[in-house]
C-alpha cells in the first residue's frame, strides 16, 4: 500500500480532513525550508506538498513564481531536493507529494522515479502532464510504488473528471477557482458542487486547493472535501519576514496550527 | 503517415502538456478548428482576407544581381510585402476568424519582437475583438516602435516582468491570463508551437506561402531556405513540397554569437529535447531541465524552443537545420539592401546568410528563399551593432 492510502484512510477513521501545505524546497534558502517543513509536520500537517523549483511555472501566481525564483538563485539541484525529502522523512515519516513541472522530469528519464522512491516520495504531481500524456512516466512511477497525483478543475464537464478520475490515485486535486495559483478572498460558490460530483464518480479522497488562505475558507472546505491545501499564504509568511527566520517560524506555526484546528 | 496523429504527436514531439484548466479550452479549440478547417465558406472568407486585405499572392521574385553573385537561380519569396511587413498575419487573419467563429471575443497573445503583437491587433481592428498583448519588459523597451503600433491599434500591451523578461515569460503570462479568462478568451499562438492543434493550425494558415511557390515557380525548385525561431514561416513554406523528395530544404537558426559560446537561439543544433509551453520539441536548457535563456540579434528568434514538427523533421533528417551567426545575419542583410534594394528583417537575413555558407553547392541550382518580413523594424538595432563594431 502507498502511504497516502494509509494517511486518508486513518483521518477517515478519526472524522478528519488532511492538511496539505506546500513549500518550494529552497526558499529563502535550503536549510530554512527545511526548518519551515519542520515546523509544518510539528503543528498539524497530515501530507506535505514540496515544490521543485522549475523557470518557467506557467501554472503558478505571483507569489509562487517569486518562491520558485529564490529556490532557483540558491540552485537548488534535483540532488538536493531528494537528499531533502530523505531528511524530512527521517525527522517525521508523512506522505510527500513532489509538485513540480514536466521538463525537469522527463530530462531525468527513468532515474527520476529511482531517485525519487529513494528519497521516499509517495506522490508526484506534475502540473503541465495530463492523463493524456503521462504514460512515460506511469510506466516507471508504478514500478517504484509512486502515485502520480492528477487535476480537476472548475472547467472540468461530468466525461473529463471520469476520465481523469480513471488514472486518479491516492487523491485528486481539484483546483478550486479557475486560475492560476494565488490567494483569494472566499472559496467560489461552485466548488462543494463539482467536489459532489467527483464523489458520485469515485470514491477516491479529493483535496481542495489553489485560493485558500484562512481558517473560514478550510472549515468550509472541510463540509465536503477530504484534504486542504494551502501554499501561497504559506509562502507570503517567508516573503514577510525574509529576514527574520524566528519571527517567519512562529508565524507559520500558528498558522498551521489554526488551520489544523478546523479540520 | 499523416501529421499529426490524433493526439497532435509528431513522432515523439508535440502532444499537449497543459494544466487540466485549459483542457476543455483545448479540446473545443481542436473540435471547432476540425470542423472549419475544410469548409469552404472557412476557406473563402479567409482567402478574401489574404487577397484583398494582406494583398496575397506575394511576389516570388529573382534577385537578379544575388543570382549572379552565387551563379545560381535565386528567388526570393517576399513575405516582407504583406500588410504588417511579414508573414505573420496569415496566422492571425486565419486564428481571428476561428474565434469569432467560436464566439470569443477576446483575444489575446505573446510577441517577442512585436511582429506577431502588430498582426494580432490589426485583425483584431480588422474585425472589432478586444486585444491584449503580453511582451516581456525587455522586449518593450527595445522594440518601442511596436508597442506603439499595437497601441495605435488598440491593443493593450502588458510588460511581462517575470523571468527574463523576454518571449518565453511572454507565454508563460499568456498562459496564465489563459487559465484565468478560458472561458471568454480566444489565444492566439504566433508559431508552429504550444499545445496541439496549434502546430497544426498555425502550419495550415501559413503553409500559403508553400503553395503559392508551387503554382508561382516555373519547376521544382532544388533548394528551399528559411530561418527559424518558432519555425512558421519556414513551415509555411517547406510543408507543401514534403512530399518532394528532391527538394532539399535548410533551416537556419539563430546562432547569436556562435553555438560554443552558448549565446545563441538554436534549439535544434545546440540544444534537447524537452516539455515547454504545452509541447515537447527541442528545447535549450540546462542539466536539471530549466529553460535557459535565448541569445539573438533578430528578435522574433529569440526563442529558446522550436515547433515540434521542426524536431521531427530534424530527427528524420527531411530538414536539414544549421545556424548562422549575428555577424553573419547583418552581413547578409547589408548585402541585400545594396544588391537588391530590399531591407530583410534580420530574422529573414538569416536565411539570406545562409548562401554563403553553401555556395558551393547552389552554383547551378534554383533556390527560393523565404523572405519572411521587412527590416523597417531593425534600423535601431542594425546601426547600434554597426556602431559598436567599428
Amino acid at each position: 500500500m502507498n502511504r497516502i492510502d494509509g494517511t486518508f484512510k486513518s483521518l477517515r477513521h478519526r472524522n478528519r480532513t488532511a492538511f496539505i501545505p506546500f513549500i518550494s524546497i529552497g526558499d529563502p534558502d535550503l536549510e530554512t525550508s527545511f526548518e519551515i517543513a519542520k515546523t509544518l509536520i510539528d503543528n498539524g500537517a497530515d501530507l506535505i506538498e514540496l515544490g521543485y523549483p522549475f523557470s518557467d511555472p506557467m501554472a503558478d501566481g505571483k507569489v509562487i513564481q517569486r518562491s520558485y525564483e529564490r529556490a532557483i538563485k540558491n540552485r537548488i539541484s534535483i540532488n538536493d531536493a531528494f537528499d531533502f525529502i530523505k531528511r524530512l522523512k527521517e525527522y517525521r515519516d508523512i506522505p510527500v507529494i513532489f509538485f513540480t513541472y514536466y521538463n525537469p522530469v522527463f530530462v531525468m528519464g527513468h532515474g527520476f522515479s529511482l531517485g525519487a522512491a529513494k528519497a521516499g516520495i509517495d506522490g508526484v504531481l506534475v502540473v503541465d502532464l495530463p492523463p493524456e500524456e503521462s504514460g512515460e512516466l506511469t510506466k516507471h512511477t508504478l514500478k517504484q510504488n509512486i502515485y502520480q497525483i492528477f487535476l480537476l478543475a472548475p472547467t472540468s464537464g461530468r466525461k473529463r473528471m471520469e476520465y481523469v478520475l480513471s488514472f486518479a490515485r491516492g487523491f485528486v486535486y481539484y483546483v478550486s477557482v479557475t486560475g492560476v495559483t494565488g490567494i483569494r478572498k472566499a472559496v467560489s460558490e461552485t466548488v462543494s458542487e463539482k467536489v459532489g460530483a467527483i464523489k458520485k464518480i469515485s470514491g477516491i479522497p479529493v483535496g481542495v486547493g489553489f485560493g485558500i488562505s484562512g481558517k473560514e475558507q478550510a472549515s468550509e472546505v472541510k463540509k465536503y472535501a477530504d484534504a486542504v491545501i494551502i501554499g501561497s499564504k504559506i509562502i507570503q509568511f517567508i516573503e514577510n519576514n525574509i529576514r527574520d527566520k524566528s519571527l517567519m517560524l512562529r508565524d507559520i506555526s500558528g498558522f498551521a496550527r489554526s488551520i489544523s484546528s478546523v479540520l | 503517415m499523416t501529421m499529426p496523429d490524433k493526439m497532435g504527436h509528431f513522432g515523439i514531439y508535440g502532444g499537449r502538456y497543459i494544466s487540466e484548466t485549459l483542457m476543455p479550452a483545448i479540446t473545443e479549440l481542436e473540435e471547432s478548428y476540425k470542423k472549419i478547417r475544410k469548409d469552404k465558406d472557412f476557406l473563402k472568407e479567409f482567402n478574401f482576407y489574404l487577397k484583398n486585405y494582406v494583398g496575397r499572392p506575394s511576389p516570388l521574385y529573382r534577385a537578379e544581381r544575388l543570382s549572379r553573385v552565387y551563379k545560381s537561380d535565386i528567388y526570393l519569396k517576399r513575405e516582407d510585402l504583406n500588410h504588417t511587413g511579414a508573414h505573420k498575419i496569415n496566422n492571425t487573419i486565419g486564428q481571428a476568424l476561428l474565434a469569432i467563429h467560436m464566439k470569443k471575443r477576446r483575444i489575446i497573445a505573446e510577441t517577442g519582437a512585436g511582429m506577431h503583437g502588430v498582426a494580432t491587433a490589426t485583425v483584431c481592428a480588422l474585425f472589432g475583438l478586444e486585444c491584449e498583448v503580453f511582451m516581456g519588459k525587455k522586449d518593450v523597451e527595445r522594440q518601442k516602435q511596436n508597442v506603439f503600433r499595437m497601441e495605435l491599434l488598440g491593443a493593450k500591451v502588458n510588460p511581462v516582468d517575470s523571468g527574463a523578461q523576454t518571449l518565453k515569460d511572454a507565454m508563460n503570462e499568456a498562459l496564465r491570463d489563459w487559465i484565468t479568462n478560458v472561458k471568454t478568451t480566444y489565444y492566439m499562438i504566433g508559431t508552429v508551437a504550444g499545445p496541439h492543434p496549434y502546430p497544426q493550425m498555425v502550419r495550415d494558415f501559413q503553409s500559403v506561402i508553400g503553395r503559392e511557390v508551387l503554382s508561382q515557380a516555373k519547376k521544382l525548385p532544388d533548394i528551399l531556405i528559411a530561418c527559424i525561431g518558432g519555425g512558421s514561416n519556414a513551415m509555411g513554406l517547406f510543408y507543401p513540397f514534403l512530399k518532394y523528395k528532391n527538394v532539399k530544404m535548410y533551416g537556419i537558426e539563430a546562432g547569436g554569437r556562435g553555438i560554443k559560446t552558448g549565446f545563441h537561439a538554436a534549439s535544434i543544433s545546440g540544444g534537447k529535447p524537452g516539455v515547454l509551453h504545452g509541447n515537447k520539441t527541442y528545447l535549450l536548457q540546462d542539466e536539471f531541465g530549466r529553460i535557459k535563456e535565448a541569445h539573438s540579434i533578430a528578435a522574433g528568434l529569440d526563442y529558446p524552443g522550436v515547433g515540434p514538427e521542426h524536431s521531427y523533421l530534424a530527427d528524420e533528417k527531411r530538414i536539414n537545420f544549421d545556424s548562422v551567426t549575428d555577424e553573419e545575419a547583418v552581413e547578409a542583410f547589408q548585402n541585400l539592401c545594396v544588391l537588391e534594394g530590399i531591407i530583410p528583417a534580420l530574422e529573414s537575413s538569416h536565411a539570406i546568410a545562409y548562401l554563403e555558407k553553401i555556395k558551393k553547392e547552389i552554383r547551378g541550382k534554383s533556390v527560393v528563399i523565404n523572405l519572411s518580413g521587412r527590416g523597417d523594424k531593425d534600423m535601431h538595432t542594425v546601426s547600434d551593432y554597426l556602431q559598436e563594431k567599428k
